[in-house]
């Protein structure tokens, strides 16, 4: 295929021909967009539409240049197949958006406040892509519904979550080091089936940490390894240790040896060490974004296999866990992503609410973690339930960190 | 295979030459467990290979328009020659999905089904601002449009009390009744939407069921599928392909105007299906290793043709007209009256005919370690009753039910091809 039939990674110098509404190639005779009667809430109205042409497809917007204030932009997608969004850019930050757009659809619209300013229309897998866009004057103050500030404040908020949950997982290591200790199995078990959790929420924003001074390619200084490393993945150099190694004991050797004790010493030291690294953990919005999608690709490549508690088979409880902290995450960006995506930040809600729902169905009170046990008969009955409900949370859940990305 | 690789060589075309080696190189991969039935006829029929017809050079630059330019055109991949390779899927629509959530869907897949059918991305490959994921997943950048089509077809749960669509359901289309010996795997029948991707580059037609289907998630869910690896059906232009069993099937298909008018284009009985059809999918498992085995005597008899020249037993060339009355010495018709052409013949089911327009596939091993293969068998009628007609027959007396059984089966309404600027099916929302 010639380069030329891909226009969406090349910006090419566009000739558009003259059309009634100004084309996005960025004449300079724009006229301030006039407030619309229709809303009587004195909104500037942008009216953007999008065409297939010979030479690719057009965007089109109907002013480049409005004054300061609320501005409600309505998109049209009438016949180009290769436009799926519009976005409102500010310094590389979206300030607000429309996908899901194809020709025949019915028009959508958002508004947003917009202060004095330069801003650029986006049109991905348009012929021209970017144009100018002209804010004047000054809006009234913003104050704290500042999109950036909003996002900001929630990865602040998450930096406290993931400092709490670590601080779970050190009591509950504790705890299991106890019950190892004092020799009680079933006690043990208990304690490891909720004590998983907490690192299961968060491992996304935690597994990259070393022990001081010992270098990222040796498993023998890295805490995820010496915490979390399954059966599967064994480095032999540096042999087993942290929460399957103890699994295995108490589930399938059955029994607690002074090997079982000091895997559970280990397990407790290693576990201050991440709680100590991970103590002034700063986050930037992409950065949670990121980190919900990671702990749901360890659902669909570790927990659906049950490779993840091959001897306890409480993988749900992992599974679980990395979707309630995938919630989390997204909940302290919902604020700031709402304004620049009402209709995504509503799917992935309610992607998140499916995914609750197909998952009520394993819930047990009486068994450890409080899921059913995921062995061959379940797994066979409900991988591909979970799975789809899973990557349909995932799939919009992936899009977000472009859409919170923090230009710095 | 050989004629292939020096048809494609040794034409070379700036851009595409590569492409076009490469797929020769695939369909040779591809072409390993179709390999015994084609090197059966390879060797006796050397001469007649050679000469073959000129639709066998592909030309991975052509590309199909997806959008009708006038009134009651049909979706492509129906009446389109048809391409190497074929990937079918049936989904559902998710629990909770909304009218709104399908008619985006619907838009959403005929816009980028116009992209992929010119070869182009569905969005980009690589954002932008170079964060998040893409949404194309790139894997047909530079393959050409491979002659790729898309046909969406409309399952009839589309028109249960979910959408608001009941009063708009096609009196024609039910989910099929049980037939005679009928197989079926609950996990491969029915679906509430289907996508039939064909292409003469396996990885182009897979990319767009990939695409699709990412698409969707959220409003719909993969049901079952089916990846066709070789063509068992022919367009006027090309020579009969074969089955696994090694035989010419389809010689006598559907062609002319008329009889597509007659069979296969449907009329008005719902205004937004005039000029659409009806898809019927069979997944037929044929046990290929058994077959193989029978006697090449008995293998002719079931079918009613030669096994190479594809003529019928009555007598003649391949396209000759079968005589079911003529007798042999003894008294017997040459042709069994069970045989799968004697059965399936129109002359022998008031005329009755149907648009064939299979796939072979493979799935591997079955669980008993036999080679897992059949035909993807993808028919279009205007009334899906035409083919319950003769399966009825066909699954109750066929002496070919030994070695055969459908798996899978589900039946879809194919609207008719959106104009530009409108999407698939859009009259139902109006």
């Amino acid at each position: 295929m010639p380069s030329a039939d891909r226009p969406r990674l090349v910006l090419l110098a566009a000739v558009l021909g003259a059309a009634s509404a100004l084309t996005l190639a960025g004449c300079s005779s724009t006229t301030p967009g006039t407030p619309d009667p229709s809303t009587g809430s004195g909104a500037s109205a942008v009216d953007i539409t999008m065409t297939s042409g010979g030479s690719g497809d057009q965007c089109a917007a109907s002013t480049t240049t409005v004054a300061a204030g609320p501005v409600t932009f309505t998109v049209q997608n009438t016949s180009a197949t290769g436009i799926i969004e519009f976005e409102l850019l500010q310094d590389q930050r979206i300030i607000g958006e429309k996908e899901n757009l194809a020709p025949g659809l019915a028009p959508v619209s958002f508004t947003v406040t917009l202060d004095g300013g330069k801003y650029q229309l986006y049109c991905p897998g348009a012929q021209k892509e970017f144009t100018d866009f002209t804010v004047t004057g000054k809006a009234a103050a913003a104050g704290s519904s500042d999109t950036a500030a909003l996002l900001a404040e929630g990865a602040k908020g998450y930096a406290g979550y993931v400092s709490a949950r670590l601080s779970d997982l050190l009591d509950g290591s504790k705890k299991l080091q106890a019950a190892i200790d004092a020799g009680d199995i079933a006690q043990a078990k208990t304690v490891y089936a909720g004590t998983r959790q907490f690192y299961e929420k968060v491992e996304s924003d935690v597994a990259g940490f070393v022990k001081p001074g010992s270098s990222p390619t040796d498993n023998a200084g890295n805490l995820d390894y010496l915490v979390d490393m399954r059966a599967s993945n064994l480095d032999p150099a540096v042999g087993w240790h942290g929460f399957h190694a103890i699994e295995r004991d108490l589930w399938k050797n059955g029994r607690i040896t002074d090997d079982t004790k000091k895997l559970a010493a280990e397990l407790v030291e290693n576990v201050t060490t991440l709680t100590d690294l991970s103590k002034d953990l700063t986050f930037k919005p992409e950065d949670l974004a990121n980190g919900a999608a990671g702990l749901l690709e360890e659902v669909q490549s570790n927990k659906i296999s049950g490779e993840e508690e091959a001897y306890s088979h409480i993988d749900l409880v992992d599974l679980a866990s990395n979707v309630e902290g995938a919630r989390q995450a997204f909940a302290y960006l919902e604020p700031g992503l709402k304004k620049i995506n009402a209709s995504l930040t509503e799917n992935i809600t309610k992607q998140f609410q499916n995914v609750d729902r197909v998952l009520a169905a394993y819930r047990d009170a009486n068994a450890l973690g409080g899921y059913v046990t995921y062995d061959e008969a379940t797994k066979k009955a409900a991988a591909n339930t979970i799975s789809q409900a899973v990557q349909a949370l995932q799939d919009p859940l992936s899009q977000i960190a472009q859409k919170v990305a923090t230009a710095s | 295979m050989t004629r292939e690789r020096a048809q494609a060589g040794g034409v070379p075309r700036q851009g595409v030459s590569r492409r076009a080696l490469l797929g020769g190189g695939i369909a040779a991969g591809l072409g390993v467990v179709a390999g015994a039935g084609i090197g059966a006829g390879g060797v006796l029929g050397y001469q007649r290979v050679s000469a073959a017809q000129a639709d066998e050079t592909i030309d991975l630059r052509q590309s199909h328009p997806f959008y009708a330019t006038g009134t009651r055109m049909p979706q492509p991949g129906v009446r389109t020659s048809p391409q190497r390779y074929c990937v079918f899927m049936a989904f559902d629509l998710a629990s909770g999905a909304l009218t709104r959530d399908l008619q985006v869907l619907l838009a959403r897949w005929s816009a980028a089904i116009a992209q992929l059918q010119a070869g182009k991305t569905v969005g980009a490959v690589v954002p932008v601002s170079g964060v998040g994921a893409g949404q194309d997943t790139g894997e047909a950048l530079d393959l050409g449009p491979a002659s790729l089509t898309v046909t969406v077809g409309l399952g009839p749960g589309v028109f249960d009390d979910r959408f608001g669509l009941a009063g708009r359901k096609p009196a024609k289309l039910a989910e099929l009744p049980t037939l005679p010996s009928d197989r079926l795997d609950p996990a491969l029948v029915g679906g509430d939407l289907s996508l039939q991707a064909c292409a003469d580059d396996p990885q182009v037609a897979y990319h767009a069921i990939r695409d699709l289907a990412r698409i969707a998630r959220g409003t719909a869910t993969v049901r079952w599928t089916v990846l066709g690896f070789g063509r068992a059906s022919a367009g006027p232009d090309q020579t009969t392909p074969r089955n696994l069993f090694g035989f010419k099937d389809g010689t006598r298909n559907i062609e002319s105007d008329a009889d597509f008018q007659k069979w296969v284009w449907a009329g008005a009985d719902q205004d937004w299906m005039a000029g659409g059809t009806y898809q019927i999918v069979r997944k037929i498992q044929m046990n290929i290793e058994i077959w193989d085995a029978d006697d090449i005597a008995d293998q002719q008899k079931i079918f009613g043709r030669t096994k190479i020249a594809g003529a019928p037993l009555s007598g003649g060339q391949e396209h000759t007209t079968p005589d079911f009355a003529v007798k042999d010495a003894a008294g017997r018709t040459k042709i069994d009256m069970r045989s799968h052409i004697a059965l399936a013949a129109h002359e022998n089911n008031d005329g009755v005919k149907i648009l064939r327009r299979p796939y072979n596939y493979t799935d591997g091993l079955n669980q008993y370690g036999q080679l897992d293969a059949g035909l993807l068998f993808l028919v279009y009628a205007n009334d899906p009753d035409h083919f319950v007609r003769l399966q009825r027959r066909l699954g109750a007396s066929d002496l070919l039910n030994e070695y055969v059984a459908h798996v899978g089966s589900a039946v879809f309404a194919v609207p008719p091809a959106p104009a530009e600027g409108s999407y698939i099916g859009q009259p139902l929302f109006a």
